[in-house]
């Protein structure tokens, strides 16, 4: 079966997550995705050595093939490795580039131009060359020389405009929260990493009807806001500025987040009308609530739900997160337990949709066989899917350099007597993991099972 | 310069945020969106506050002004025998249909996507829905809040010491759209070789746990559940009070400790115990309080531009007033003149990426309830203006 970017070759210059990620989605989808790694330790890509976690949580001799969220991002690649700071190397590059479709960067704007691996530049040895420049604040503005990380720029391109904890005074009465809150998790990174990908596949139908390429200048800042635009609609027409309201809805109450039988369980509950509501409270047992004037219709409800809240926390606390689910399911009431990384990977419905695809790991990393998440989509037409796992550091050196650019066996020598290329992590040091009691301590980790390769037990479900 | 997708034809069939987001992403590069509304009510956006001056009128939803930029809107009841006839022969003009209706709560059965993608082989047929198509959970009942909680991300935002904690607007929906608009591409891509069509099921919970790479590995390798943000901690990474708001101080980049001490600019913190990230987390406590104590000096914009300058990450909350009064977006154009005949002008948010070889443009408003109904059914299926009365009066269109 052919896959949608069967002979597609892509130069992924990326570091870090979003467009590693980008990178990813791409090989799963069929291209022949060429990470540029490089075995100096100060220039590495720092998911291969600061980010884990590690089997068992131990780095172990090979620590930068052995982090799982390296592996999640960069699956599916090739690795050749290329110091840039090399003319010889950097000639390399643009060779490589000179017989590929598409580029991947997320070095600074500063940075590509000193290499002169910008678009101007890259498009005279690959006149149609699809090419995504990610940045924080993009190519252009007053900005464009800020650097960026995702988890400070989250804020910065508004989302905690919109989420934050309720203010509570003291006699336990809520109001509108002042405080700003994250998504976190990188939200921005993905976020930039969805919509790279569009970017390049709409960049991809054009170049297929004209022939031409196309240059794309990504600022994750920029993207932040597309994804928050009603709100910034909000303060255009009626100049409202934030919305906080933790977990509650303009219109549906209650709508929350409830506590649930054992430690941070949790489930949401949230009846659109009230006919649902109807059903909440028969499925509590308290058909007196229905009837209750404090929440007769929904601009009551709404006026009185801390009572509400209090109610229905008071039922969820002594259940199992994914029985309430069932009973109001069984309703047609909206609810559904607050998954955490254990339950996802046990969850009966990402298992039955194969959500988790698993890749066989080289020997060598003492990987073995694991599971990663996948794709939110999958096509009828194609086995789209994790093709092989993330690659070894200069692992394929040989096969770049020699079949697809065709270097002779001593301009290879070369490049690695000058240590432009190589496979062992140089300058490096074994991170020091820090331990999982130690983790739980900090509060990192919530908790953490000894017999965690064990399989899972599904919950209990109807 | 034309669209990237100029002369692709979508219909979108459903409502509300995830499909309405996947079409407008594919309006944005030039795609010819037909929006396919139920005659009499429309889109359930066009119910979601907050409204323009707050008043509760259809044209005046400002998620469905925001959603449906760069499409033209018809109304249409595909349950009815006319209704059907049209709809089909809309698709036949189609290259792609995006729609969001429950898996099993469709309409009418010709609306079935089994039934569609035999009777329209080289259509796309992208189906985004909470859970997908298949698996136990695909008829759950699910807003926005559920989606959050089941894909994952929601146990992970928030503080440890409170509850989970959603964002308030529709994310995942947002996150569903646009990944439905990547698998839609890719199949308009491979449909340029092989000539088929090809379905698409989008599930917004799998969207979003696809953003989960630290906390899945996180039990998947060491058997660890990854919680919420701790409420210790140094406070970089955190968002931590200044003068006139919130500020995210970072350690990130490749700069010195030296260089991150000099700008928030308490001398203690010139120390060097807290020079490197096991010292940051042994001596967090103490780091905090200074932290509080520079960073109470400073006010957000001009510590982010600092920080800038210096080569530092630091972020600051912002709000839709601070974004839509933003100097660096207003030079990269960000912001576009909209004119629509009910509410009037406004600067609306545009795209996220420029893109060398396209003009972004916004080439209409959101449409009001079926006012493409003459140009669409009559001038392009052909449908004389008695046949378009009649089908007004009995409530097809």
């Amino acid at each position: 079966m052919t896959l949608p970017l069967d002979g597609i070759r892509v130069v992924d210059l990326s570091r870090v997550f979003a467009m590693p990620y980008c990178g990813a989605y791409l090989a799963d989808l069929g291209a022949e995705v060429i990470k540029v790694d490089t075995h100096h330790n100060q220039f590495v890509d720092t998911t291969r050595t600061l980010n884990g976690p590690y089997p068992d949580n131990e780095p172990g001799e090979l620590y930068w093939e052995r982090g799982g969220t390296f592996q999640t991002l960069n699956r599916g690649k090739l690795s050749v490795t290329l110091d840039l700071r090399s003319a010889e190397a950097l000639e390399v590059l643009r060779q490589l580039v000179s017989v590929s479709d598409i580029v991947l960067e997320n070095f600074t704007p500063r940075v590509m131009r000193r290499f002169g691996l910008d678009y101007a530049n890259l498009k005279a040895v690959k006149p149609d060359l699809i090419m995504v420049s990610n940045t924080g604040y993009g190519h252009s503005g007053p900005w464009t020389d800020f650097g960026a990380m995702a988890t400070a720029l989250e804020p910065t391109h508004g989302t905690g405009a919109f989420m934050g904890y309720l203010d509570v005074a003291s006699d336990g009465r809520t109001a509108p929260g002042t405080v700003p809150n994250k998504i976190a998790n990188s939200y921005t990174d993905f976020l930039a990493s969805w919509t790279a990908q569009l970017a390049v596949m709409a960049s991809l139908i054009h170049r297929a009807r004209t022939g031409r390429g196309m240059w794309i200048d990504l600022a994750m800042y920029q993207v932040g806001v597309s994804f928050i635009g009603e709100g910034v609609l909000d303060f255009a027409f009626n100049g409202r500025r934030v919305r906080r309201m933790g977990n509650r809805h303009e219109t549906i109450a209650p709508h929350g987040c409830y506590p649930c039988l054992g430690n941070d369980q949790w489930v949401v509950i949230a009846p659109r009308d009230d006919e649902e509501w109807r059903a909440l409270c028969n499925v509590m047992a308290m058909p007196d609530l229905a009837a209750d004037p404090r929440f007769a219709d929904p601009a009551e409800r709404h006026r009185n739900q801390d009572d509400l809240d209090a109610i229905v926390s008071g039922w969820t606390s002594g259940r199992d997160k994914y029985q309430v689910m069932d009973a109001l399911q069984n309703c047609g009431v909206p609810s559904g337990p607050v998954l955490d990384g254990r339950d996802l990977l046990s969850d009966p419905h990402f298992r039955a949709r194969g959500y988790f695809e698993t890749a066989e790991h080289n020997t060598a990393t003492g990987l073995g066989r694991q599971e990663y998440v996948s794709r939110g989509w999958r096509m009828s037409g194609n086995d789209v899917r994790i093709q092989k796992p993330a690659p070894m550091l200069g692992e394929d050196n040989q096969h770049v350099l020699s079949s697809i650019l065709g270097l002779s066996e001593s301009e290879i020598d070369e490049l690695e007597a000058s240590d432009a290329v190589g496979q062992s992590l140089a300058g490096a040091q074994t991170p020091s993991a820090v331990p999982l009691d130690r983790q739980v301590e900090l509060g990192w980790t919530v908790a953490y099972d000894q017999d965690y390769r064990e399989p899972l037990p599904a919950p209990t479900t109807d | 310069m034309p669209g990237l997708l100029d002369g692709i034809r979508v219909l979108e069939l459903g409502g509300h945020v995830s499909a309405p987001f996947c079409a407008k992403q594919l309006a944005d590069y030039g795609a010819d969106v037909i929006k396919v509304e139920p005659p009499g009510w429309g889109d359930e956006a066009r119910r979601m506050g907050p409204f323009v001056g707050d008043d509760r009128h259809p044209d005046k939803s400002i998620p469905f002004l925001y959603l449906n930029t760069n499409k033209r809107g018809v109304t249409l009841d595909p349950a009815t025998v006319s209704g059907a006839r049209i709809l089909s022969e809309l698709l036949d003009t189609a290259d792609v249909l995006v729609e969001n209706y429950p898996p099993e709560g469709r309409p009418t059965p010709e609306l079935e996507v089994a039934r569609l993608a035999r009777e329209h082989p080289n259509l796309i047929i992208t189906s985004i829905t909470p859970f997908g198509q298949t698996g136990p959970y695909r008829n759950h009942a699910a807003t926005d809040i559920v989606a959050v909680a089941m894909s994952g991300l929601m146990y992970h935002s928030g503080d440890s010491d409170q509850e989970p904690l959603r964002n308030a607007l529709n994310q995942s929906f947002y996150v569903a759209g646009i990944n439905g608009a990547v698998a839609t591409t890719a199949a308009l891509f491979q449909r340029m070789y092989t000539g088929m069509g090809q379905t698409v099921d989008v599930s917004a919970v799998e969207c979003l746990a696809s953003h989960l790479v630290q906390a899945v590995p996180y039990y998947s390798y060491m058997g660890a559940i990854k919680g919420r943000r701790p409420v210790r901690g140094s406070g970089f990474e955190e968002l931590m009070p200044a003068r006139d708001g919130y500020v995210i101080p970072s350690v990130q980049g490749s700069q010195p400790w030296s260089t991150v001490a000099d700008l928030i600019g308490v001398p203690e913190l010139h120390d060097e115990r807290f020079a490197s990230g096991s010292g940051r987390i042994e001596f967090g406590e103490e780091i905090y309080e200074l932290l509080i104590q520079g960073l109470a000096e400073w006010d957000r914009k001009t510590l982010h531009q600092a920080s800038g300058e210096r080569r530092l990450v630091f972020g600051m909350a912002q709000d839709a007033g601070d974004l839509y009064q933003c100097p660096h977006l207003s030079e990269r154009e960000f912001y576009r003149t909209v004119e629509h005949p009910v509410v009037g002008e406004a600067q609306y948010p545009g795209m996220g990426p420029k893109l060398s070889g396209m003009e972004y443009e916004v080439r209409r408003p959101a449409p009001l309830l079926g006012q493409h109904n003459h140009e669409i059914f009559g001038d392009e299926l052909g449908r004389t203006d008695g046949e378009l009365s009649q089908l007004r009066a009995l409530g097809v269109i």
